[in-house]
Parts: structure tokens; C-alpha cells; sequence
């Protein structure tokens, strides 16, 4: 099945100039969304995955930069090359997008009404009372009780989750094809998380959109995902299908974070967690990034940069070494099954 | 809100009158001779012989305890009766209530340019962080932030009044004086420039602005520096913040970005210094009004002060530290009114 | 922490305004350390036997050098010129000295007394907190200029009576902060272990709560000491500080008002006589604003 993607994101490269150094924090990332899915962004904190989020809505901060010869294709227009003014009208309105902390994400100055219907009316054709009778709707939809109340509310009357399903019903509002996620359930206690991504789910279905979800949680990927990019120091070390990447990894790194996951299956003594740091940024290793905390690096790994490799039909690995993973793996699994 | 209004008026007498209270201790360091102006115009009491002025200082009460006469005056400022002032040759609260128009009028036109224009250039510096205009307005606050006010009020005379001649001290011209005071000049609200307008004197009007000038430059300047240091570094804290993201990601164009979104809440921490400027406003006063030999409630209380007469001083006091207490219930009020999660009470 | 530490130093090297602060002060620090050396307390107009310049008994006493009361302007030997007979450059220098002492000796002194009013304020809380905030509050409705002012005047005027005063109405600013740091820092787990433990109240003050909040109130009594210094220097001009003569730069600008009218013809004749006592003030103050500014961003970004 050939589907035409929604967003395309080529070779995108974003540096921040800080006064220690330049950071690579983004360095040469691709990967398509196609409409109606869920692509999962997983990966460690300072993995880059939040700056790529950022760079495709154009909201870094000042001393963050997309480096020449990034693309980031939405519908057929490449997105960098708009002006600030048609970018904006994208904003919100085609590409919309939610944030980690409700709390800290939603103005405490203004009402959840008022912020709600700011985003109406900037881009729709609407009274001020049909953009309230929007909003209202919106935040019923959103699973908030007594919405006509609520409305009128300031986001510290809202308890956390309630101020995280404000914030969808903002970023909802206008109907956008791309939703793009950025760690919506991480300040959130467990049981509320699940709600959450349950209600993405249903309006999801309901809206057709499409959505990036980046999380470090490999579990909210594991349930919430289509697809997968496994990002590691500003780059994508594996990508495949969530059921594929999950069974049939073939990169260390997918690898170690897959294991540091708690299996029901069998018994484990402690879960297991990748050795060493993430590396610090300022300060990348030469070749692979994994390399100071991958179990099958040698002298190559320490010299070359190794090319995502396709693996299998729509599955790449950014590995010298994916099939001695693969070997691996099935030694493991016979050990475990024996 | 308005219950918490009505308890906080309601504290302003207490407040007064711990404060009365301790000023009027601290006057106790005089003794009885010097008290006794407060009663008797010294003139008529330079004459008295000895015996005569004991006689006066029983009569006032003046041997009788600290307590039993700061009641009496108090029972005397219930009635409206402030006692008399030396410096000013008549009752203090005749001084006072003539000379608050002028006071107020100079604050007035001092403040509402500082407010205005204060958080604006505050605003252009954050937004254009680090750029000429950023640089530009920061050098003119921490150079406005460190100029005393008797200095910079010395500077303005020198430059506008002896090198330039625009902008002379006084209150106003002698000319002006003769018409002001004969009965055809209506005084409607007793502040000169709004006086002259409304009885059509735009000349009046001219020449009590010229007047005007030098002291409002002198008094708003430390506090231009002041209020646009605070609002850029509060800007710029807020721009950093997510819902300014949240903002933008929804579409918001960059100007309400700024103005509505970030300048509503860098606000806050601006009106919570606010109080700082009331209190220093009204000291300003003071310095201005003696530098530019103006009538108001600065020069009153200044003379008073330093000719020792006493009830002129409480008097004055109990007029600035009405000011500032209102004031500071303002403030608080208008931080109420910016800050959702504020709840007053 | 030494690497903190080092961070935090480097930060505060790289600050162009930092730098500049801590070299004014530096500078100022100098002048006061050599005033001797730069102006020696001497008048040359009274030889003594052996034909030696007088020695001066105070050398904060301006001497006298010459009969003519007019403005000099600036010669070799006066660089900053004279006024009222007084080398301007003598006055503006030992005049450091008074700006350091009156700013040293009041936030030192309000600073202690802030601390100990709000200390026990903040610590035994229940009505011996309620008492002194509400002092607090009354002693804070006054202005601080004016309230400097009239008991200056009551305590007979001089530099001595204006720093006494600025002591008085001065402390409300420390104690409030004190407090309010000290009912935060009580919630911490590591006081609450120590009472715990049973350790006695003014132990616990001293050892686990001071330290907790001296960085915050330091940083105060820095921003604190450049307006201190202009107050001190307002009440001079207004007359009630230090006398005429005196070498501190308020009672200069107060006699210098005679004459900032120029003389005829010459607007700005006597624009020395403002300018040296002025820009002093102003930089003495600048250097410590900078360095207060420093120090908090530094110390406590949240402190504003």
C-alpha cells in the first residue's frame, strides 16, 4: 500500500549556539507521518526528540537554529521556507500541539475559556459566541464535567488532568491533521496517564488526524504507537513498526531500552538498564553516539558514523552490527525458553 | 474583594496611629520650651518673660505625661485641629490642605508618564533582547537608577533653567501669582494647571507647565529607570515561559504574544514594586519641591522639619503616611485584580 | 560545590556590568585606603614654627585655603577646582571615606537588628510574630525619608544623628525577609529532624536556620547600601547632615545650590562645583547597585 505522507522531515539538523559550544541537538533526522497514524518518538532525555518537535512547528528559542538543507515537507509545502505570517496560520490550525506540564503550559492569567477560543477565533470564521459554544463543546468532548462552569475557570482551579484535557481541547479546536504530542502524560499520575492517552485515541479515531507522540516511556509507545523512531544523541537509531521494532529489534540501544521495561512473562531479579550515561552533547563520541554504552562497539564503531541500514521492508537500523544483534536476541530468547 | 478593601481602610486609623504614636515619642526628646510652638505663634511668645512661658507650658499640659498629651492631640486631630505651624504661620491643617493640590498635581504629572512609558520602553528592551535598542534604553537605566534625585534636579536647573532659560523654578511667574489669586481666577479643583484651563487662561496654563517641567523630569527619571528595569527583567523571565510557547503554537501572532499573553503576566512582579515607587515618589517630592522652590507638602514638611516645628512635622506625616498606605492598598488590589490566583482576604 | 563554585565565579567574570561594578568599588575602595596620600590632611595656609603646612586635628574637616568664598575653577593644583575657599578634590576624596562609613555602619547596624527582630518573629511565630509585624507595618507606613528626616532634626542634626536614624527606620526591609525565609526554611526536613532530636530552639536558629538564609539578606544589605548612601547624602543637602565643610559629598552639593546659576554671562561657569561631588555619588552609588545586582543574580535569582 503506497500512501502519500502527511509530513516528511529530511536530513532536519538544528544546533543551539550556547556559550560552552555549539549543540547538536538535532543532527540529520527523517522520518514520513502518514495521515491517520500514531508515530511514537522514543528515546532519553536530551535524545533530541523534543527539538525535533519544536523545529517542526519553527518555535525554538533564539539561539536555536535548522541548519541549511533540513526540509520538513507538510502537505507538499516544505515548511521552512514560509514566511513567519503563513507559518502561523499553520500553527494551531493544521499542526497543533500539546505540551509535558499543563500547568506550566497553559497561561495562568487567563481563563481555560478565553485561552480556548483565542485559538478559534485566530482561525476560524467565528462570532465570539459561537467560539464559546465551540469551546464548550470542545471541553465536553474532552471529558470535562460541567464544561459551561469550567469554562470560566483559571487553569489553577483545574486539577492536573483536567488541565491536560483543557489542553487538548485547545489544541483540538481547530480540527488540525497533525497532532504532535510531546510527553502529554509524563507530569501525570498513572491512572489519569492512561485516561489521557485513551481520550487521544478515541478523538484520534473520531478526527482522522495524525500524531506524533514523543515519550522516554517505552510502555505508552508500546500501546499508543503505529510506528516507532528510536532517537538517541540527535539521531534516529532504529525506526519499524511498533509489533516489528518490539519483537525484532535490531539495534543495541532499541535493545537496552526495550529490557529496562518490566516483563511479566518471566522473573527478574532487577530490570535492567543500559550501563554508562547519555552522552553529553557539547561532546558527542566520533562515529556511532551509542558507542561508549553499546556492548557490540569495536574500533570501527569509534570511527564511523554507520548508515541506517534497511533491515527489513520499512525497517531501519542505524547499526554496523544488526545482525549480530539479531544472533543475540535469539540466543537470549532460547536461553530464556529453555 | 470588597470586604477585604473595607478591613484594610478599616486597619488605616490603627496604622496611623501606631505611627503618630511613634513620631510623637521620638518628639518627646524636646523639651516643653520647644513643644510649646506647637501651641503659641513664638513671635508673641519671644516676648513672654520666664514666669509668662512656664505659665504657657502648664497651661498646654507640656510637664503633664507623654500619654496625657499625645490624647489630647489626638482628641485635637479628631476635631480637625492639627495645632499651629511656625514655619508656616498659621494652623497645619491650613498649610496642609493648601498645599496638597500642588503635591498632587506634581505626582500626577510624574507618575502617569513613568507608568506609560516605563513599561513600554520595558517591554521593547525584552523583546528586542540584546539588540541597540535593548542596550540603548539599559545604559539610561543604570545610569537613572544611580543618579540621586537632589543631583539630577541640580543638572536640570543648571542646563534648562541658567544655560537655557526654559524652565525656571518657583511655582509660578509673579503675573501669573497676581491673577491667580484675584477673585476672578475660579480655583475649581485647586490644581493650578487644570484651574487655568478651565477658567481659559492658556497662558496660565504655559507658564504653570513651565514650572512644571524640571520637577517632573527631576522625580521620574530614578523611576523610568527603575520601573523599565524591572519590566524587562520580568518580560524576559516571562517569554521564556511555556504558555508563551502554548501561545505560539496555537497561531498567536507575535505581537499579542507579547502584549497580551507575556506583558499580562510580567506585570505582576511589576506591581509588586510598585509599592517602592509610591513610598519613593513621595519622598521625591520633598528633595524636588525644596531643589525647585516650589509650594507643596514637600517643602512644608521639610522646613518643618528642620526648624523643629513639631506639629507641622506630625501633621505632615500623618498626610504622607496616609498616601502610602492607600497606596500600598492600591497596589495590592490591582495585584489581585492582575493575578487570578490571588485571592485577597 | 568547588566546581559550582567556579561556574558561578566564571558567570559572574563574564557579566560586563559585574565587572564594571567590582572595579568602580575597587576604585572606590582605593581612594578611600589612600586619602591621606591623595589629599594629605594639611593647611598649608597656617605654617607651624618650622614653616610646615598645619597639620589637621580631623582631617573630615575641609581646610580652609583661601579667603575668596567663589567658586575657583579647576588649576593644576586644584584639579577639581575650589569652592568657598575648600579644594573640591580634597572633599570628593576623603569624602569616600564618609560615603563608606555611613554606608557600612547603617546597613551593618539595621541589617543586625533586622535579623534579630525578624528571627524571632519568624521563629516562635503565634502573637510574638503577630507584635512585631505589625511594628513592622507601622514603622514601614512612614517614608523612609521623612522618617530619617524628623528624628534626625529631633536628635539635633549631624552625620552621627542621620546614621542613627537611618538605623531606626531602617531594619523592617531584613526583617520581613528574615521571616519569611525562616518560615520556610522550618518546613525543611532537616530542622524538622533536629527538633526532633530535641535540640534547643536558639541552636537550631543558629546553627540550621541562619546559614540557610544569610545569602538572601547579604545580597539585600548590597542593594541596600547605595540608596542608604544617597538618603544620607538627601539629609545633608537638605541641611540636616553633615555641616558645611565637611568632607562629604551631600553637604557639598548643598553649598554648591548657591551658585549653580552661573555667574552673569556664563550659564555653566561653576559647573565643577556640581559635577566632581555629583559624579562621585553617582558612580559610588552605580558600583554597588552593580554589585548588588550581581550577587543576587548570582545567589538567589528568585530575590528581586
Amino acid at each position: 500500500m503506497e500512501k502519500k505522507p502527511l509530513l516528511e522531515v529530511k536530513n532536519l539538523k538544528t544546533y543551539f549556539y550556547t556559550e560552552d559550544g555549539i549543540v547538536k541537538a538535532v543532527d540529520g533526522v527523517d522520518f514520513e507521518v502518514y495521515p491517520g497514524e500514531t508515530l511514537g518518538i522514543v528515546g532519553e532525555s536530551g535524545s533530541g526528540k523534543s527539538v525535533t518537535s519544536l523545529s517542526i512547528m519553527r518555535l525554538l528559542d533564539p539561539n536555536g537554529e535548522i541548519i541549511e538543507g533540513s526540509q520538513i515537507i507538510f502537505e507538499g509545502k516544505n515548511l521552512l521556507e514560509l514566511s513567519d505570517d503563513e507559518m502561523r496560520k499553520i500553527r494551531g490550525n493544521d499542526i497543533a500541539m500539546i505540551f509535558q506540564e499543563p500547568m506550566v503550559a497553559l497561561n495562568p492569567v487567563f481563563t481555560i475559556g478565553e485561552q480556548i477560543m483565542e485559538a478559534i477565533l485566530l482561525h476560524q470564521d467565528v462570532s465570539k459566541t459561537e467560539a464559546r459554544k465551540m469551546a464548550i463543546e470542545m471541553l465536553q468532548k474532552v471529558g470535562i464535567p460541567e464544561p459551561e462552569k469550567r469554562i470560566d475557570e483559571y487553569p489553577h482551579e483545574l486539577s492536573g488532568g483536567m488541565r491536560q484535557r483543557a489542553m487538548i481541547a485547545m489544541a483540538l479546536s481547530c480540527r488540525p491533521k497533525l497532532l504532535i504530542a510531546d510527553e502529554p502524560t509524563t507530569a501525570l499520575d498513572v491512572t489519569i496517564q492512561a485516561q489521557i492517552l485513551e481520550l487521544m485515541k478515541e478523538l484520534q479515531k473520531e478526527y482522522g488526524m495524525a500524531i506524533i507522540l514523543i515519550t522516554h516511556d517505552v510502555g505508552v509507545i508500546a500501546e499508543n504507537a503505529d510506528r516507532v523512531v528510536v532517537m538517541y544523541g540527535g539521531m534516529v537509531m532504529e525506526t519499524a513498526n511498533v509489533r516489528e521494532l518490539f519483537k525484532e529489534m535490531r539495534h543495541p540501544y532499541t535493545w537496552g531500552l526495550l529490557n529496562s521495561l518490566p516483563r511479566l512473562d518471566i522473573e527478574q531479579e532487577r530490570l535492567y538498564n543500559i550501563p554508562g550515561i547519555v552522552p553529553d552533547p557539547l561532546h558527542f563520541p566520533p562515529g556511532c553516539r551509542f558507542n561508549t554504552r553499546c556492548e557490540f562497539a569495536d574500533e570501527k564503531c569509534r570511527k564511523e558514523i554507520p548508515p541506517l541500514y534497511e533491515v527489513n521492508k520499512e525497517h531501519f537500523s542505524r547499526c554496523f552490527y544488526y545482525q549480530k544483534v539479531e544472533e543475540a536476541q535469539k540466543l537470549k530468547k532460547a536461553g530464556e525458553s529453555a | 474583594m470588597t470586604a477585604y478593601i473595607i478591613r484594610r481602610l478599616l486597619l488605616l486609623p490603627l496604622i496611623l496611629f501606631g505611627v503618630t504614636l511613634i513620631i510623637f515619642s521620638f518628639t518627646q526628646i524636646l523639651g516643653p520650651e520647644k513643644l510649646l510652638s506647637a501651641y503659641v505663634n513664638p513671635n508673641v511668645f519671644d516676648k513672654l518673660s520666664n514666669e509668662e512661658l512656664d505659665k504657657l507650658i502648664e497651661k498646654y499640659g507640656l510637664n503633664e505625661p507623654m500619654w496625657t498629651r499625645y490624647f489630647k492631640w489626638l482628641g485635637g486631630v479628631l476635631r480637625g485641629d492639627l495645632g499651629w505651624s511656625v514655619t508656616a504661620k498659621q494652623p497645619v491643617a491650613q498649610a496642609i490642605k493648601e498645599r496638597i493640590p500642588y503635591t498632587i498635581e506634581l505626582a500626577l504629572y510624574a507618575i502617569i508618564p513613568v507608568i506609560g512609558v516605563g513599561i513600554w520602553l520595558g517591554v521593547a528592551a525584552a523583546v528586542n533582547r540584546d539588540k541597540f535598542l535593548d542596550h540603548f534604553i539599559r545604559i539610561f537605566a543604570i545610569i537613572g537608577w544611580s543618579l540621586p534625585d537632589f543631583v539630577f534636579g541640580l543638572i536640570v536647573l543648571m542646563i534648562f533653567y541658567s544655560a537655557l532659560g526654559w524652565f525656571p523654578p518657583g511655582t509660578m511667574s509673579a503675573w501669573a501669582e497676581e491673577i491667580v489669586k484675584s477673585p476672578e481666577f475660579k480655583r475649581f479643583t485647586h490644581i493650578l494647571s487644570i484651574d487655568a484651563l478651565l477658567n481659559g487662561r492658556l497662558d496660565i496654563f504655559w507658564d504653570a507647565l513651565r514650572h512644571l517641567i524640571g520637577p517632573i523630569l527631576t522625580i521620574s527619571w530614578l523611576w523610568w529607570a527603575y520601573l523599565l528595569r524591572i519590566t524587562r527583567s520580568s518580560m524576559l523571565e516571562v517569554l521564556g515561559k511555556e504558555y508563551v510557547r502554548t501561545a505560539r503554537a496555537k497561531g498567536v501572532p507575535e505581537k499579542d504574544v507579547i502584549h497580551k499573553h507575556a506583558r499580562k503576566n510580567a506585570m505582576i512582579p511589576v506591581v509588586t514594586v510598585a509599592g517602592a515607587m509610591v513610598i519613593g515618589l513621595l519622598a521625591g517630592t520633598v528633595i524636588v519641591e525644596v531643589i525647585f522652590n516650589r509650594i507643596g507638602m514637600g517643602r512644608f514638611t521639610a522646613q518643618a522639619a528642620t526648624q523643629l516645628d513639631y506639629a507641622a512635622v506630625l501633621g505632615s506625616v500623618l498626610f504622607y503616611s496616609t498616601v502610602l498606605i492607600i497606596g500600598n492598598l492600591i497596589i495590592d488590589i490591582l495585584y489581585a485584580a492582575l493575578d487570578p490566583r490571588i485571592r485577597l482576604g | 560545590m568547588n566546581t559550582e563554585l567556579k561556574r558561578t565565579l566564571r558567570k559572574l567574570f563574564k557579566n560586563p556590568s559585574a565587572i564594571l561594578g567590582f572595579s568602580l568599588l575597587t576604585f572606590f575602595i582605593i581612594v578611600a585606603i589612600f586619602a591621606p596620600l591623595i589629599s594629605p590632611p594639611i593647611n598649608p595656609m597656617f605654617p607651624d614654627e618650622n614653616g610646615n603646612p598645619m597639620k589637621l586635628d580631623n582631617p573630615y574637616i575641609m581646610p580652609i585655603l583661601s579667603w575668596s568664598s567663589d567658586p575657583v575653577p579647576p588649576s593644576k593644583d586644584h584639579p577639581f577646582g575650589m569652592i568657598a575657599g575648600r579644594d573640591i578634590l580634597y572633599g570628593v576624596v576623603w569624602g569616600t571615606r564618609t560615603a563608606f562609613k555611613i554606608g557600612l555602619i547603617v546597613v551593618t547596624a539595621s541589617t543586625f537588628f533586622g535579623i534579630i527582630i525578624g528571627s524571632i518573629a519568624g521563629y516562635f511565630g503565634g502573637w510574638v510574630d503577630e507584635v512585631l509585624m505589625r511594628i513592622t507595618d507601622v514603622f514601614l507606613s512612614i517614608p523612609f525619608l521623612l522618617a530619617a528626616m524628623v528624628l534626625t532634626t529631633i536628635l539635633g542634626s549631624g552625620l552621627d544623628k542621620v546614621m542613627i536614624a537611618m538605623i531606626i527606620f531602617g531594619w523592617m526591609a531584613t526583617a520581613r525577609l528574615i521571616r519569611a525565609n525562616i518560615l520556610q526554611v522550618k518546613e525543611e526536613q532537616f530542622v524538622l529532624a533536629a527538633k526532633a532530636l530535641g535540640i534547643k530552639n536558639y541552636i537550631i536558629i543558629l546553627r540550621h536556620i541562619l546559614p540557610n538564609t544569610i545569602f538572601p539578606v547579604l545580597v539585600q544589605a548590597t542593594m541596600r547600601l547605595g540608596s542608604l548612601v544617597i538618603t544620607a547624602a538627601a539629609l545633608s543637602f537638605l541641611g540636616l547632615g553633615a555641616p558645611i565643610g565637611y568632607a562629604d559629598w551631600g553637604s557639598m552639593l548643598n553649598y554648591t545650590r548657591n551658585y549653580i546659576l552661573g555667574a552673569s554671562g556664563q550659564a555653566l561657569a561653576y559647573w565643577y562645583t556640581v559635577f566632581y561631588p555629583g559624579i562621585a555619588m553617582v558612580l559610588f552609588v552605580l558600583a554597588w547597585n552593580l554589585v548588588g545586582d550581581a550577587l543576587r543574580d548570582v545567589f538567589d535569582p528568585k530575590l528581586k
